[in-house]
Parts: structure tokens; C-alpha cells; sequence
């Protein structure tokens, strides 16, 4: 097994009149286990011209992760927009399946539970056809 | 405004046959601006009893279309605890024991709920503890929210 730890830091001064500070480390495990998550799509990087909905991670395809990403198993997500922010106006959509999680601006990141099963691809829009870049990594059972 | 950043390290010394130590880190913006941090934040923390989906977030018209970020944590130790965090009932995924997920969070909405309308939920952040209850701290760091009106005002 391995031992793969994702640690997180939300810093503020001034948000709030005392300084906010969340620190938290945690080991990526395979569901309801203590033993480490051993698979991984490796860190990947995807370039893109396009405001079409695109798939990011592909749960039907046959060769692929979709057989280790169910519902009942331990998967995690990682994708970052490492574009610049540029004017604050353009962004990328990541979706799963239909439904809208969020917006990533250039220079975001998000970290959050893949919870596989049919159609449940994590995909992507962007706000226009500026070129954009994602960097993504899943680690799964 | 406010400066709020959010860092992330993912490390591993074993996970692959070179050591894995990627980081990042960013700062929390407003929609369409380029220097003009979000300013406001809901910092909570619950017990969350099993047998039942409850809204944790709920959907505001006035965080429609703008820039949201969502902080969830799980803070059980029993490793086979775990929670199910859906947005308008479509699964996202679970976090068990110790874990935590960072997400941006755009209240997509076309029907916004209300004390008047609870089946308005288009974009709700929803929550369900299996196995046992979940004791779990959530933060939303956003640009505004709109506050119901009080039934007795």
C-alpha cells in the first residue's frame, strides 16, 4: 500500500475581525479502510480552444478507470486551471454528469470525492474559446 | 476587501516510483475582477445524523452566477464513517473519516429556494451520514448571499 496525504490551508487576515486559519491533512484510503489508495491516473495536462462541453474523465470508457471509480469505492480528484486570471471574466465549468459543481478562474484548484458510476463523467465548459490548460490527477482504489 | 488564500499539497513518497509533491495554491476572488477579494464567509460546524439528505448549503439568488468556494471536512475517526455530499440530488462523491474536499461552487440556479418553496433547489449542497453520525465542519466563502425574510415580519 501507499501512503498519499492531501493537506489543505485557507488563510485570512482580515476576512474576519480574528484571523481565520483551517489546516487539515488528510491520507487518501480506500473506502472505509485504513489502507492506502494505490492507483492513480499520474498528473496529466489537457490544452483546449473550445467553449463545447468536453469530458475530462471518462467513466464509460471501457479501458479505462471506470471499473475502479464506483460508487461504493474511494476516489479523489484534483484539477487545477493554470491559466493566468487575466481579467477575472473567463472560466471553466467543471460539471459532473450534468450538474454544474463550480467555476475554476484561471489559477483555481479543487480537490473532491469522485463517486463513479454510469454517466458520471467529470467534464468541462469553458467560458469561451480562449485557450486553456488543466492539470488534473485522480487517485482511485 | 478581503485576502483569503487556499493551498493545497498532495505528497506521496510510494505512490509512484518517483516521490509525488505537487502544491498550489490560489487566492479566493471575486466573479469578473482581478484584484477584489471575496469578503464574506459562513463558518460552521454540525452534527449530521444518519437516515436522512439534508440541505447544508443552500441555494441564494443573489450567489447566482458569481465566484463561491466550499470547504467540507469530515472530522469522524471511525474509518468506516463517511458522508454523501450531492449537489441537486446528482452524487459528487463521499467523504469518510478525516477526509476533505475544496470546491468552487456556482449556485446555477433557475428556482431558488426558499422557506416558501423547498422544492426550489436547483443547486443546493446536500449531505447524508451513513454507517453513523458525522460531526462535520463546512465553510462557504462567497460575495453575498440572500437572506430569507423572516415569516413574522
Amino acid at each position: 500500500m501507499a501512503t498519499t496525504t492531501a493537506a489543505i490551508t485557507i488563510t485570512s487576515t482580515d476576512i474576519m475581525d480574528s484571523p481565520l486559519s483551517i489546516s487539515n491533512t488528510s491520507t487518501l484510503t480506500t473506502a472505509g479502510t485504513n489502507t492506502g489508495l494505490v492507483e492513480t491516473t499520474g498528473l496529466a495536462r489537457k490544452k483546449f480552444a473550445s467553449s463545447s462541453n468536453i469530458i475530462l474523465l471518462d467513466h464509460g470508457l471501457t479501458s479505462g478507470i471506470a471499473a475502479d471509480v464506483t460508487a461504493d469505492k474511494s476516489a479523489k480528484v484534483y484539477i487545477r486551471n493554470i491559466n493566468d486570471r487575466g481579467d477575472g471574466t473567463k472560466y471553466v465549468n467543471i460539471l459532473l454528469a450534468a450538474v454544474e459543481i463550480g467555476r475554476l478562474y484561471g489559477g483555481d484548484w479543487m480537490f473532491f470525492p469522485w463517486s463513479g458510476g454510469s454517466g458520471k463523467d467529470v467534464e468541462f465548459t469553458a467560458s469561451d474559446t480562449t485557450e486553456t490548460t488543466l492539470e488534473y490527477m485522480v487517485f482511485y482504489e | 476587501m478581503a485576502t483569503t488564500t487556499a493551498a493545497i499539497t498532495l505528497t506521496s513518497s510510494d505512490l509512484l516510483t518517483n516521490a509525488l509533491a505537487l502544491s498550489a495554491s490560489m487566492t479566493l476572488y471575486q466573479n469578473g475582477t482581478t484584484a477584489t477579494g471575496l469578503d464574506e464567509v459562513n463558518y460552521h460546524r454540525a452534527n449530521i445524523p444518519t437516515g436522512t439528505n439534508f440541505d447544508l448549503i443552500q441555494d441564494s439568488a443573489a450567489l447566482s452566477e458569481d465566484a463561491s468556494y466550499v470547504y467540507i471536512i469530515n472530522k469522524n475517526t471511525d474509518v468506516t464513517d463517511y458522508v454523501i455530499i450531492s449537489i441537486n440530488s446528482e452524487v459528487i462523491g463521499r467523504l469518510y473519516a478525516g477526509d476533505w474536499a475544496f470546491f468552487p461552487w456556482d449556485n446555477d440556479l433557475t428556482d431558488t429556494e426558499a422557506a416558501t418553496d423547498p422544492s426550489g433547489n436547483d443547486s443546493t449542497i446536500e449531505i447524508q451520514a451513513v454507517t453513523h453520525e458525522c460531526v462535520i465542519e463546512y465553510a462557504l466563502f462567497h460575495n453575498g448571499e440572500t437572506l430569507l425574510t423572516a415569516a413574522d415580519s
